[in-house]
């Protein structure tokens, strides 16, 4: 009987060697899977040691079990706590960056992008929608009647000549008033929107203007404005400077002085310039910046009172009602808001530019 | 407008208001100023030098070899001189070595002809005061040597700029006087007095003139004799040219003086050369020919008027003299011409001659017609002071149905205040007015009396007077007040508001650049694209030949820009969303019809064989605009082929409409372009592309019902994916075998997804597969049964339509 067990416990004993060898040895979670199934796999070293069992007397069978349990659980154990350090050593390497460089360029997407005029326009609705406009269009292709004749500035008016209007060709010399040009201007919209709006009402209109004037990096025959007409009961200049003001720290985040000056305008009266204290330089110690030319004022927009003409063209008593109107340059304010130096580059339709947006 | 700072102090004090005091006050009060410099800054730099010896050179006779005292106490300096008229004893302009002259020249110590020189004497035109350079500018014996010449003159002056627009309205400020009459009513000043008065003129009959045109409100003749032309004195120059006016004799001189002092233009003609019947102003007739004084041929027509010695043209009336009217050096008797022309008349004859003179820009401005009458006096007394001996003989010409404008206008105070929203006193609205040279009488309302000067343009209503007092009294005085109203809440544009969601999804997901492109359209595109085809607005006055199309849509304007882009990147992505005009649908008052559209176009490179059927521009393209409906809550959408109306640009066999529901007008198109086209764009070569463009109609998506999204229950059991591959014929559209599926299906299918077409060999000519990725989805769990049972009635399906379930 001893020395059955001799033999057994010496087998045994052999196989742990073995075994806690092979554990000890793999290097990689796949390796202990082998060793783990090599050695506790039915016809392997512990397997066959079970197995003999079957042809062991009686007497000597619980001593084999025993040894073969016990060798099973040392096998296990061991399996167990390679297991973790291999787990453990995988996190590790998996936390090591040697090879990581901070500095290499992110992916690069592609994008889309909106027009920088889109984002001006809806930047200026969304403020002026909260303070109570309504926000208007108004054709390209104008009526020299709206463009002209309805603000105050008959045929002979020699006002006409500075907005260096583009006239479209008519096919039939029909009334006058019936020719058609490219608006100089959104101010049409001003007497558009008197013969269709419900009194008291505010509005803006941003949209397209045109004049014949030669093309440099500030000028353009094709730009954009923005129109606001308020028509009201007791609408005074003092409302305007206040819806400007309050505008423009709504546009720039901080308050602004402004100034009104004398302007000329047919369809205003009194008629204004209306100039904003520079937004680029205000807060400096040393007034005056490139952008306004050291000045510290920026020449914001054509601004006054609607003539009574006017508003009379538009049905409306202008002993009764009142109001004030403004044309916002928005090409420049949008050069302004994002510093492009050349007006050309807006209607220019190069990717290199529209995708800076 | 060029204004002289030391030309206003004749009419105005100014001791007290600087050169920028009054660009302030102009700025804040009266009109836009463009600018301010000082006057011929460098005769501050050179000095006055007496000519104590003065030789001939050496080596050359027509040079001079000059000892000139500067007065610095030092010893003269010796200067070498090339002008004929320099002589020992005259005071002159000298610039020292280290003087920049006008024009950069920094003078040095040199030598001529082995003589050293320090130093200048300069001509007039050396200090560019004048085209005078026949000789040094010899100056007067008065002079103090030693001072800068601008300082020994009296001659230092600012010139200010004036923005002409913002004088539109003022016919009284295009002159000197009106503009001091400015600062007199800004800052309380005197404004010195003028004599007005004509001299006393010789008796008998006065110098005939006639006016035979309406376009004439007045017409002054004025005989004038004993006048010798010689050059005008300093001060007279030196005003002149500080406002731009090149000096040149004293007559032309003085009338240039008074029209700038006044802002009434005038005229002096050769009285000698003039017909015994005197003048008569009239229209021209037709094809009347006259050679204006800048040599140039001029034909008229009715609508020009010109004045004429007894029936001979002499002058474009309001705009130019002729050639002829010039004054002859010996003459010593003239006739002034001081008139008063219709504003548009002048205007028209000068628009369409192209000649804008100084004087029409006034005449245009509607003068105050009892002008002429004072212009006249200034004019004698100005050149009396200058020239004492000069007589009137005879009594002034004076014809014209003119009118004196002076009017009155109603004033309310309390709407003074009502408009400009400020508590200013009735005290101080008097004050203001009678400042400005206007008679306010009390009452309810008050009458308020405008002086003719006032009356041609300017003032008419009370909303100009309320003006008067609130530029005079200072718009910085006015303070600010929020706005209050009941006011309806406005609801924000339809239209804008789709656009807005428009162009956040293009920009966003379907990485779309949004662009914006001119109205305007290069005639040579729109021919290119066989858009000429159809009816275009055009301009009368294009800015450049050829492009004077106005456009009726907005692709072809993306269109045009499609080869530059490509040749910075392979891939295109741009929409716009504009107007575009169309003139045959114009309504009763003749404006066009405006379409608001958006256009998107795409570009990428032409798709390889092994690409997905679904690679390349248009299925990109497709798939942006399906996206986009959906996103819109407008998913009911067809495509349909286009047969008819394919524009010219597009693909013939690849150009779709997109129908909506029951709209029986298609919302928008899409196609390829047309190779000849793409060919021309310069989209060929290296620049070889797919190219998609689609044109929709946000006028017609409007009018498609918006469905709001609606949420799908999530299944609970799980689908079964199902692999088909069907072989058909060629010309068999996918739509049929999806459709074909679907109905197989019974119900369980989920969705069906093409993922490869295949052509090949293998499936013989006229043959093509389409495979797809089946989900069937049903409220239960599907079992085997199912799924063979679809493709059993899939297979049958597909042998009916004449094709073949390939492979499962
Ligand atoms: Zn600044």
């Amino acid at each position: 009987m001893a020395e059955v067990d001799g033999q057994v416990s010496e087998q045994a004993g052999a196989i742990r060697v073995r075994a806690l060898a092979a554990i000890e040895g793999a290097e990689a979670m796949e390796d202990l899977q082998r060793v783990e199934r090599e050695f506790t796999a039915k016809n392997g070293p512990v397997g066959a040691l079970l197995a003999s069992i079957k042809t062991a007397p009686p007497l000597e069978r619980r001593g084999i079990g025993q040894a073969v349990n016990e060798l099973k659980g040392a096998i296990t154990c061991a399996l167990e706590q390679r297991r973790e350090a291999l787990a453990a050593d995988r996190l590790a390497a998996e936390r090591r960056a040697d090879d990581f460089d901070p500095t290499l360029p992110a992916a690069s997407l592609d994008v889309g992008s909106l027009h920088p005029l889109t984002h001006v326009v809806r930047r200026l609705e969304e403020i002026f929608t909260q303070m109570g406009y309504a926000v208007l269009d108004g054709p390209e292709v104008e009526l020299e009647f709206y463009n002209f004749d309805s603000l105050n500035i008959p045929g002979d008016h020699p006002a006409r000549e500075h907005f260096d209007t583009f006239w479209c060709r008519s096919e039939a010399p029909e009334a006058a008033s019936a020719r058609l040009l490219m608006r100089t201007h959104t101010s049409p919209v001003q007497m558009r929107a008197l013969e269709r709006m419900e009194l008291p009402f505010r509005a803006i209109v941003p949209g397209r203007c045109f004049r014949n004037e030669t093309t440099d990096a500030s000028h353009e025959h094709t730009f954009h404005q923005m129109e606001g007409l308020v028509v009201g009961e007791g609408i005074t200049v003092g409302h305007m400077m206040g819806a400007m003001k309050t505008f423009l720290r709504e546009l720039f985040q901080k308050d602004l002085e402004v100034r009104l000056r004398p302007g000329y305008f047919p369809f205003v009266e009194p008629g204004f310039e209306l100039d904003v204290r520079c937004p680029f330089c205000a807060d400096r110690k040393t007034r005056g910046c490139s952008v306004c030319k050291r000045s510290t004022w920026i020449e914001l927009c054509p601004s006054g009172m609607v003539h009574p003409v006017v508003l009379r063209h538009g049905g409306v008593d202008p002993e009764r009602y009142t109001g004030f109107a403004f044309g916002l340059g928005l090409s420049r304010l949008v050069m302004l808001r994002f510093g492009i130096d050349d007006i050309r580059h807006l209607l220019g339709c190069d990717l290199r530019f529209l995708s800076q947006f | 407008m060029l204004i002289s700072y030391r030309w206003l102090a004749r009419h105005v004090d100014l001791s007290g208001l600087s050169p920028q005091d009054v660009v302030d006050s102009y700025t804040m009060h009266t009109a836009e100023v463009e600018g301010l410099e000082p006057f011929a800054p460098h005769l501050s730099k050179v000095v006055v030098g007496h000519v104590v010896a003065c030789e001939k050179h050496a080596d050359a006779d027509r040079l001079s070899v000059c000892c000139v005292d500067l007065g610095d106490g030092g010893e003269p300096e010796q200067i070498v001189c090339g002008a004929p008229n320099v002589d020992t004893g005259q005071n002159v302009a000298v610039a020292r070595v280290g003087t920049v002259l006008p024009g950069g020249l920094k003078l040095k110590k040199v030598k001529v002809r082995g003589v050293e020189s320090r130093g200048m004497i300069c001509s007039e035109r050396e200090l560019d005061l004048g085209d005078e350079h026949s000789g040094i500018w010899v100056l007067p014996a008065q002079a103090k040597v030693g001072l800068p010449v601008a300082e020994a003159l009296d001659i230092t002056d600012w010139v200010i700029e004036i923005e002409n627009k913002s004088l539109t309205h003022r016919p009284d400020l295009w002159g000197h006087r009106g503009l001091a009459s400015e600062l007199a009513a800004i800052h309380g000043l005197e404004l010195k007095a003028l004599d007005f008065e004509l001299p006393a003129t010789g008796g008998g009959k006065p110098y005939p003139v006639r006016v035979e045109t309406s376009g004439c409100m007045r017409y002054l003749g004025l005989a004038i004799s004993g006048v010798q032309i010689e050059r005008s004195p300093v001060w007279l120059q030196m005003l002149l040219l500080a406002v731009g006016q090149r000096p040149l004799d004293l007559l032309v001189d003085l009338s240039n003086f008074v029209m700038l002092d006044l802002a009434q233009p005038n005229h002096l003609f050769d009285l000698n050369s003039l017909s015994k019947d005197g003048i008569c102003v009239r229209d021209a007739r037709p094809d009347e020919c006259m050679q204006t004084l800048d040599e140039v041929e001029r034909v008229f027509t009715a609508q020009d008027m010109l004045i004429c010695s007894g029936d001979r043209p002499v002058a474009v009336a309001g705009v130019m003299g002729g050639e002829g009217s010039k004054v002859a050096s010996g003459t010593s008797d003239l006739l002034l011409e001081v008139a008063s022309f219709h504003p548009t008349r002048v205007r028209r004859t000068a628009s369409r001659l192209g000649l804008r003179t100084e004087a029409s820009a006034r005449f245009e401005k509607f003068l105050d017609p009892t002008l002429p009458a004072k212009a006249a006096a200034h004019l004698v007394h100005t050149l009396r002071a200058i020239q004492p001996d000069v007589t009137l003989p005879r009594a002034l010409g004076d014809a014209g149905d003119w009118q004196d404008p002076a009017c009155e206008v109603a004033l309310r105070p309390a709407r003074v205040r009502a408009v400009l929203g400020i508590e200013i006193p009735d005290e101080e609205i008097e004050s203001i007015l009678e400042r400005l040279g206007l008679g306010v009488t009390l009452g309810e309302p008050w009458r308020v009396s405008i002086p003719s000067a006032r009356a041609t343009k300017d003032l008419a209503i009370e909303e100009d007077l309320i003006e008067e007092v609130g530029r005079i009294h200072g718009y910085d005085a006015i303070p600010e007040q929020p706005l209050t109203g009941n006011l309806e809440p406005s609801t924000f544009d339809p239209r804008r508001a789709l656009v807005r969601r428009i162009a956040d999804r293009l920009s966003g997901p379907a990485l779309f650049h949004e662009s914006m492109t001119y109205t305007f359209q290069e005639n040579a595109l729109i021919e290119m694209l066989g858009e000429d085809e159809r009816p275009h607005i055009r301009l009368e006055n294009p800015q450049h030949e050829g492009s004077d199309c106005i456009r009726r849509s907005v692709l072809p304007s993306l269109l045009g820009h499609l080869a530059k882009n490509r040749r910075l990147q392979p891939n295109v992505r741009l929409f716009e969303i504009g107007k575009g005009y169309v003139p045959e649908l114009a309504n009763e008052r003749g404006e066009p019809r405006e379409l608001h559209q958006l256009a998107l176009t795409r570009v990428t490179p032409r798709p390889e064989k092994q690409d997905r059927f679904d690679a390349g521009a248009f299925a990109e393209l497709q798939g942006v605009l399906e996206d986009l409906w959906r996103h819109l809550g407008r998913a009911d959408f067809t495509w349909r082929q286009m047969q008819e109306d394919v524009p010219s640009w597009a693909h013939p066999g690849r150009c779709v409409a997109a129908f909506f529901g029951e709209h029986r007008v298609p919302v928008c198109m899409l196609a390829g372009l047309e190779p000849e086209v793409q060919t021309k764009l310069g989209l060929t070569g290296e620049l070889d592309s797919e190219v998609a463009c689609a044109e929709l109609s946000i006028d017609e998506l409007l009018q498609i019902p918006e469905a709001t999204a609606r949420y799908e229950p999530l299944p609970r059991f799980p689908s079964v994916k199902v692999d088909v591959a069907l072989a058909i014929p060629e010309d068999m559209q996918a739509t049929v075998i999806r459709a074909a599926i679907e109905k197989s299906g019974k119900g369980l299918v989920g969705s069906a997804e093409l993922f490869d077409i295949y052509r090949g060999e293998s499936l013989g000519a006229h043959q093509k597969s389409l495979a797809y990725h089946v989900l069937l989805q049903a409220d239960r769990t599907l079992t085997e049964k199912d799924t063979s049972k679809f493709l059993g009635r899939l297979e049958r399906a597909v042998a009916d339509l004449g094709g073949e379930l390939r492979k499962q």
